[in-house]
């Protein structure tokens, strides 16, 4: 059953990224960004790892996604998406760059001839298990995570008030 | 059977879209959306490493990755946001005010 699973999942997961990297919409860019994480977090799930996958539908296509959404709507963007698709001076290098790191990456893969036979652990990272170690082990990180979004925050107000406190840049809106 | 190799292995497919998608997008938002994909395809392999090894230590590191990642996005929204108000264009290409 589950190989099945994992071949559905993933084929839409790397169809959903080149909607990602080709789409020239940039809203079908970030709905199909939705699409894939949702795919990733099933393919977390498949891996029993059920509090990471969630966490990454609740923070990641709940959260991040709609903060897109809402940005690629304020900003009118439908206007300049041809004259986007028309100039790409960088597309031939990107390519062959991504190409060409997709080959050391197989090789890379190929070598690992470990990962073959290596049989999956029995281990399930439920809520209780990751809380367990997250709030032990990992206590320091987890709190210095907490003043680094205290530290974004403080960030996003100091831009904002750049843009809207002087009064300058409110004639363009 | 799915082994450690497969999962591997469409890590690193998504991480090259990803690539792709970052030296070749003009866009900004285009950008930081191959950005999220890269860092999905990490997470993806730590969490398979972490399954394959039985160390939950790949599924904590995913979970910092997206608490930053978080923050990051807000970030560089908040700024993709202020340079269309000032150059009324989200274009890599029209940012030339550092260059001198």
């Amino acid at each position: 059953m589950s190989p099945y699973f994992f071949y559905l999942f993933a084929a839409i997961l790397i169809f959903a990224s080149l909607v990602v990297v080709l789409a020239r919409n940039p809203l079908y860019n970030v709905l199909a960004l939705v699409v894939a994480i949702f795919s990733l977090s099933c393919l977390f799930v498949l891996l029993e790892a059920f509090f990471v996958g969630m966490v990454l539908l609740l923070v990641y296509a709940g959260a991040v996604m709609v903060f897109f959404l809402f940005v690629v709507m304020c900003l009118k963007l439908n206007t300049f998406t041809l004259e986007n698709a028309l100039q790409s001076r960088f597309r031939l290098y990107g390519t062959v760059v991504g190409l060409s790191f997709a080959c050391l990456l197989g090789l890379a893969a190929k070598s690992f001839i470990k990962a073959q036979t290596m049989e999956a652990s029995s281990i399930r990272g439920t809520i209780e298990t990751i809380g367990k170690i997250l709030f032990t082990d990992y206590v320091l990180p987890f709190e210095l995570t907490s003043l680094l979004l205290l530290i974004a925050i403080f960030g996003i107000v100091s831009l904002a008030q750049g843009a809207l406190g002087t009064g300058q840049d409110n004639k363009n809106l | 059977m799915i082994t450690l190799g497969n999962y591997i292995a469409l890590s690193g497919i998504i991480f090259s879209i990803g690539l792709v998608g970052v030296m070749t997008g003009r866009n900004v938002i285009k950008v930081l959306l191959s950005l999220e994909l890269l860092l999905a395809a990490c997470n993806l392999s730590f969490v398979a490493f972490s399954k394959f090894n039985g160390d939950y230590a790949g599924q904590l590191i995913v979970f910092f990755v997206v608490l930053v990642a978080a923050a990051e996005v807000a970030i560089g929204l908040a700024i993709i946001v202020l340079m269309y108000r000032r150059l009324s264009t989200i274009q890599a290409d029209e940012l030339r005010t550092m260059k001198w």
